[in-house]
């Protein structure tokens, strides 16, 4: 719990020293966790209820990195289960992120992402850790990872217990090789995601970071939507947001002309790209630049022009080198024969250069491809990965950050400047 | 705005009852009772406007968004059900709500920013250490819960201009009355729909008969109106007898009558409302300076 807006007080009123919050742990170990915040000093009435909820939500879960300033209740109970508590499932710039499971029932997982703040509260908490916070908070859907709780840590460190997800993520089975998945699985798994994306969209909330390392998938299969670290609500009309955000090659080339009033589209954009590379199992536009990223749209679908994207010249970084015609269906047909015809109309309507014409997230899931054979593979005979050491990277990379990271400032551009 | 009010966090954790409110706040005046003798502060809603007057100070210099005056408002709302004010320092408090407001509403400061606009406000209260900032930012987080999203009534009511129609003047002024309902315990106590028809009702029924700028408050332009009481009538007729008055104001009442809408509430908010600008004649910003001055330099609530 932090105590910052408070007046310094006397050593004694304090729980400064993680020691000394020990101590107090201990002598009321022998009653109901409950009591326990009941049996601090009276010294410090005012924050003992605040305090207590804190705890009692932190009580609620077990992590071991916790042990050096837990209830001493706590330490007892995660020795007694040794190797899988408190395992390190991945760091990041930004999060660390633990293995925990609720107190009361060992066998329920959950990841527990610490933010790493600062040690000295220079610039207060990224947006990043806001946002997905925020979102979090307040999204809930099968296909959106769940957010459980939030406690403070005394070392004052924002923790975000989140749903545990096993299963690796989407780009992990689409690198691997020993893998072997069908349409059916395709089918599933972009129903998914069109269900967790339909949602947030329905819910004002653009993602703006789709891509498949960001898609995680439970110990049931399903694929949830995760990494809010980008996200924000539709803007009010006529106000701007920053286009440096969604991983370049998930960019729609709205975003890379610098457009400033976008809206859901970019997300059915970023959806159509994932959709191709499950079917090729390679991503499809993988440019170098952001140049680069555009004349790779224009060779694949076509180059974005006034007669066939009205207004697209008066974006401020619009560029056209070769005039490319807009590719038809034979294209996507030829394209991506596993899809059938009727998943590469799919494809083809995701990947509509205006914007206004894409297909909304909405249309997507009333696509006539979901029910047309084959049907949707179902969860438990979906392929599967297991291990646990990729959710925790997935958690820790900040938003817009890639393995290799050439991306990693787009999250940070974020912050300031070109969203007045 | 994000995601449906319905099931958000604001609905669920953070709408009180009028009793429910008056508890928690007995409950933090019972713990520390010393201090609350000690240490008077002026009426609660007199301290709003106060606070409201500095957000707006730390604002003007960044050209905030309203909303995000309005956010940090309703952080400073909650935060304070949870904590007792004459704990804190509430000038470093109001500054880090309205620098967490402008994080949450898309309009990033730079918290070195910040703290330099607040100290140019208020030299002997704010240290020039923005880690100061960053903590308070963390504390606020938590006494929240990390429920960061609050919707407003401000969308409701563009929405509705078309639809009723509402005149620009109407608007204008059922804008500022949503501004002034933030100085008053309305945003834990009802939903923003709620707000936002009391705002329109208000704004019809009590239109002053010289429509101009009403700035940001209404204050000025209502509160005569509405303690002559003429209005109050007609209001009170909405609940029984539709069919009567203006038919500007019949029409109102008809919609009304089909939205189904809870109109007892929105009574009720129309009296919070007026007894706002009533307590308003009372404000005196040199007095609630001095007390909060004296109450963080007496218990060294600054450092």
């Amino acid at each position: 719990m932090a105590l910052s807006p408070f007046a310094s007080r006397s050593p004694s009123m304090t729980v400064a020293s993680p020691n000394s919050a020990l101590r107090l742990k201990a002598a009321a170990s022998h009653h109901v966790p409950g009591q326990a915040a009941a049996a601090k000093p009276e010294s410090k009435p005012e924050r003992e209820l605040t305090e207590q909820l804190n705890d009692d939500v932190r009580r609620k879960y077990i992590k071991g990195a916790l042990e050096a300033t837990a209830p001493q209740g706590t330490i007892e109970f995660s020795l007694r289960l040794t190797d899988r508590i408190g395992k390190k499932l991945g760091e990041g710039t930004y999060a660390i992120v633990y293995l925990g499971h609720f107190r009361d029932d060992p066998s329920s997982c959950v990841a527990i992402k610490k933010i790493k703040v600062n040690a000295e509260y220079k610039d207060g908490l990224t947006m990043d850790a806001i946002r997905e916070v925020k979102y979090l908070q307040e999204l809930s859907h099968r296909n959106v990872i769940a957010l459980h709780d939030v406690f403070s840590s005394k070392d004052q460190n924002l923790n975000l217990v989140l749903e545990f997800l096993p299963g690796g993520d989407l780009e992990m089975l689409i690198k691997d090789g020993d893998i072997h998945y069908g349409v059916g699985d395709v089918k599933a798994w972009m129903g998914m995601l069109a269900r967790g994306v339909w949602f947030c969209h329905e819910n004002f909330v653009l993602h703006r970071d789709i891509k498949p390392n960001n898609l995680l998938i439970a110990a049931d299969g399903e694929v949830k939507l995760a990494d809010f670290g980008l996200a924000r609500s539709f803007a009010d009309p006529y106000l701007n947001m920053t286009h440096q955000v969604i991983t370049r090659w998930y960019r729609p080339p709205e975003l890379l002309f610098g457009a400033k009033q976008y809206s859901g589209a970019v997300d059915v954009w970023s959806m159509g790209m994932v959709f191709a590379e499950l079917l090729l199992r390679v991503p499809l536009l993988a440019g170098m630049s952001d140049l680069d990223q555009i004349s790779k749209i224009c060779e694949a679908f076509g180059t974005p022009t006034e007669e066939n994207w009205p207004g697209v010249t008066q974006l401020a970084n619009y560029v056209a080198d070769k005039a490319v015609p807009v590719q038809g269906r034979d294209f996507f047909l030829r394209q991506f024969p596993t899809a059938g015809p009727v998943g590469a109309d799919l494809l083809m309507s995701m990947c509509v250069l205006d914007p206004r014409k894409r297909a909304t997230a909405l249309q997507v899931l009333q696509h006539k491809w979901w029910t047309t054979e084959p049907r949707p593979t179902k969860n438990e005979d979906l392929p599967r990965k297991s291990g646990t050491k990729k959710m925790g990277d997935d958690l820790a990379r900040r938003g817009g950050e890639t393995d290799d990271g050439p991306f990693k400032n787009a999250a940070r551009q974020l912050d300031f400047g070109a969203m007045k | 705005m994000a995601a449906n009010y319905w099931a958000s966090t604001q609905r669920r954790h953070w709408l009180f009852t009028r009793e429910k409110l008056a508890e928690v706040r007995e409950r933090l005046r019972e713990r520390d009772k010393v201090t609350h003798s000690q240490f008077p502060l002026p009426d609660q809603r007199l301290l709003n406007i106060y606070f409201n007057q500095q957000l707006i100070k730390l604002g003007k210099r960044m050209s905030t968004r309203q909303q995000a005056i309005a956010t940090a408002q309703v952080y400073l709302k909650r935060f304070y059900t949870k904590n007792e004010i004459r704990q804190t320092n509430p000038y470093l408090v109001l500054t880090t709500a309205f620098y967490l407001a402008c994080k949450m509403e898309e309009c990033p400061q730079h918290i070195r920013f910040v703290v330099g606009e607040a100290r140019g406000l208020y030299p002997e209260f704010i240290t020039p250490d923005v880690a100061k900032l960053g903590e308070c930012e963390f504390a606020l987080i938590s006494e929240m819960s990390s429920q960061l999203i609050v919707h407003h009534p401000y969308r409701t009511l563009s929405e509705l201009q078309t639809e009723l129609p509402l005149s620009s003047d109407e608007v204008a002024l059922a804008w500022s009355v949503i501004n002034d309902h933030y100085l008053t315990d309305l945003p834990l106590l009802h939903p923003p729909h709620i707000i936002a028809i009391m705002a329109i009702i208000v704004a019809v029924v009590f239109k002053p008969s010289h429509p101009g700028n009403f700035g940001n408050s209404a204050q000025s332009a209502l509160a005569g109106a509405m303690r002559d009481g003429g209005g109050m009538g007609m209001l009170a007729a909405l609940s029984d007898k539709p069919g009567s008055g203006p038919p500007r104001i019949q029409k109102l009442v008809q919609w009304l009558a089909e939205s189904e809408i809870d109109i007892k509430a929105v009574i009720e908010c129309t009296q919070e409302l007026l007894s706002l600008y009533e307590v308003w004649e009372q404000y005196s910003e040199k007095h609630c300076k001095e007390l909060i001055g004296r109450m963080v330099k007496s218990k060294n609530l600054d450092k």
